[in-house]
């Protein structure tokens, strides 16, 4: 089911049954209908295994099931949340920048140090993202929170997109990052322009940048 | 402004036009025992009265304003997130029950009453969501801000064994709001008891 954008700061997703939901718990606004949240202990899909290799990649985020019939508003601190329309693509997103999504995505946990090496490694250490990150693969919807308004940059092979570490939000796609550095003797001595560290995202895809360079 | 005044919360004003006069007015300015309630039951605002001619304008800490306007129906809203109302409204307090204490306000909260607008404010952009008798509307306790027109609303919980394991899905109360009417719902949740289980 998709989401509708009520206004920069709230979604609405309509629910009817059969279907249902994960949400970032406690992100209920309010609702309409006959609709039950419950927690969700394993943190989201596939079963006990996964909720096990969630927990150890530090990507566990408490979860809840939204199921039933009617509509739920969906809002968390006030942040801007930006909807994603996937269409059998995989999206890739830190787990605590998910506010709610689709229960027909398949979810799983990647390890993101295996892309580039020892400068993987370094990246997670960067943006604060650690080595793992939330993969949702499928058709659906996903709201995803951010700290400002958010932009799409397509990318493309002849075009590669360069992040600022901090404002990376989420990618989509076939897409290949890694952490490219533009260290100079001007950083070493304290004249640096705060820019050393990008991400460059290369292949094919899509990137979300939010308006600020600050954390959740 | 010509000559009228104005009812604002102490401190809001951030820039004017004009001739203007601020007067703090005590106890809300509804006497001395609208005073005396509002001691009671912990609604304090702190209330200013702008006179003048001119333009005055408010602003809270960067919240988002909403505009209602009022034609003889009675506004709930929080002491807190009332920002200003015209000085032809009323204001006063209620009994709200059980709920305000999972909002984390209070037993009380504050009415507007009369002809005109009020200006309320909310953490993040505000929606407004019709309440009609088909469709009623339950809303997180922390997300809710005001709410007008012929609306009763009750406290329901979904407190259950998990709640206890320390595995609740954070949406253990909600307010219930049922009859005709607008309920005003921010994108941000205040920290309340109920939040936390």
């Amino acid at each position: 089911m998709p989401f509708t954008a009520l206004n920069s700061r709230m979604v609405e997703a309509r629910i009817g049954p059969g279907q249902r939901l994960f949400s970032q718990r406690g992100a209920m606004l309010a609702y309409r209908g006959e609709v039950s949240f419950t927690p969700n202990i394993q943190g989201g899909q596939g079963g006990v295994g996964s909720m096990i290799g969630r927990r150890i990649a530090g990507e566990a985020t408490p979860l809840m099931t939204v199921e039933g019939t009617g509509t739920v508003m969906f809002g968390h601190g006030g942040h801007h949340v930006h909807v994603v329309d996937l269409t059998g693509e995989t999206l890739y997103v830190e787990a605590d920048r998910l506010l709610a999504f689709d229960g027909s995505l398949h979810q799983g946990t990647m390890f993101m140090g295996s892309q580039g090496g020892v400068m993987g490694m370094v990246r997670g250490q960067v943006t604060g993202q650690g080595l793992f990150t939330t993969t949702l693969k499928g058709v659906g919807s996903v709201a995803v929170m951010a700290h400002g308004g958010v932009i799409e940059l397509p990318i493309t092979p002849q075009r590669p997109v360069h992040v600022d570490p901090q404002a990376y939000v989420a990618h989509r796609g076939d897409v290949r990052n890694k952490l490219s550095t533009a260290l100079g003797w001007r950083d070493m001595v304290g004249r640096g322009s705060g820019e050393a560290f990008q991400l460059e995202l290369s292949g094919q895809g899509t990137v979300y940048v939010q308006a600020s360079e600050e954390k959740l | 402004m010509t000559g009228d005044a104005v009812k604002a919360k102490n401190g809001v004003m951030v820039a004017y036009d004009g001739q203007m006069s601020f007067k703090k007015m005590t106890g809300g300015g509804e006497g001395l025992r609208g005073m005396v309630t509002r001691r009671l039951t912990g609604e304090q605002m702190a209330v200013m009265e702008v006179k003048g001619h001119g333009t005055c304008y408010f602003a809270d800490r960067a919240s988002e304003i909403n505009l209602v306007r009022l034609q003889g129906e009675k506004l709930y809203v929080e002491a807190d997130n009332l920002l200003c109302t015209e000085a032809a409204l009323r204001t006063g307090t209620t009994f709200t029950g059980l709920r305000g204490a999972s909002q984390g306000h209070g037993l009380f909260t504050t009415t507007v009453e009369g002809s005109g607008q009020a200006a309320i404010i909310s953490d993040g952009p505000a929606v407004v969501l019709r309440v009609t008798k088909q469709s009623p509307l339950q809303v997180d306790p922390g997300a809710y801000v005001a709410h007008t027109g012929d609306l009763r609303q009750h406290f329901q919980s979904g407190v259950n064994f998990r709640t206890f394991l320390g595995e609740g899905s954070g949406e253990a109360f909600q307010i219930r709001f049922e009859g005709e009417g607008l309920v005003y719902v921010q994108p941000s949740e205040r920290n309340t008891v109920g939040g936390e289980v």
